[in-house]
């Protein structure tokens, strides 16, 4: 395989794993209010592409998913089926503002692997396109 | 210039091996060709195979577009040597003999 292609499977990679994280993302935000829920967050990690011409992890790909061990908020609502006797319950421990940004960051560096992905294959298009003239 | 029968049978004898066709080498014009060719067949076998999977749901759609490109490269690649090629016989074909 020719760098071009490789770049062309590393950009996939990097799109691969960061839909993978904003899936989780989304996972969390639909669960801001289920009582008792950790936020969980994946981390990325260097992985081999197929046909890598250098032989080495150059790709990425996302690590096990892991829950946020932070402290849950303690909600007031005395009429909660889950409230204890001092009319707490212990909600999830998702903040909206970190997984929009977290959100947010995905697009991002989604939108830069887009582009990566787009100049290799411009790249290789006019390289061939030299040969028809 | 005298040109004994002998001298001219010797000298042919010599410029023989010069235009006779050599055995094929790893390196030579044609095994690259059929390698290349098999190459492109793998790359297009690869792509529909990748298709086929992400119409069932098994692939995801970074695969899909990253081997369909590779795809749309090779034919583009296939495509560009054959007019050369075909260019260049023709070319042959106009020769004045």
């Amino acid at each position: 395989m020719s760098t071009l292609t490789d770049t062309l499977a590393l950009a996939a990679s990097g799109m691969r794993a960061q839909a993978q994280r904003l899936r989780h993302v989304s996972e969390n935000i639909a669960n801001a209010d289920t009582p008792g829920y950790h936020r969980k967050f994946i981390d990325f990690r260097p992985a081999a592409i197929a046909g890598d011409a250098f032989g080495q992890e150059s790709g990425v790909t996302p690590g096990p998913v892991r829950l946020d061990r932070g402290e849950l908020t303690r909600i007031y609502d005395p009429g909660h089926i889950l409230a204890d006797e001092t009319g707490h319950y212990e909600g999830s421990n998702v903040d909206l503002m970190v997984e929009i940004a977290d959100a947010r960051e995905a697009q991002r560096s989604y939108e830069a692997n887009l582009r990566m992905f787009d100049q290799a294959r411009q790249m290789s298009q006019s390289l061939i396109g030299l040969l028809r003239r | 210039m005298q040109v004994s029968a002998s001298m001219a049978a010797r000298s042919y004898g010599a410029a023989r091996p010069l235009t006779s066709p050599e055995a094929e080498a790893a390196g030579s014009p044609a095994s690259a060709g059929a390698r290349l060719a098999g190459d492109f067949a793998q790359v297009l076998q690869r792509a529909e195979t990748t298709a086929q999977q992400a119409m069932t749901g098994d692939a995801d759609p970074h695969a899909l577009v990253a081997s369909l490109s590779e795809a749309q490269l090779a034919v583009e690649t296939a495509v560009a040597v054959r007019d050369k090629v075909v260019e260049a016989y023709l070319e042959i074909l106009r020769m004045p003999v």
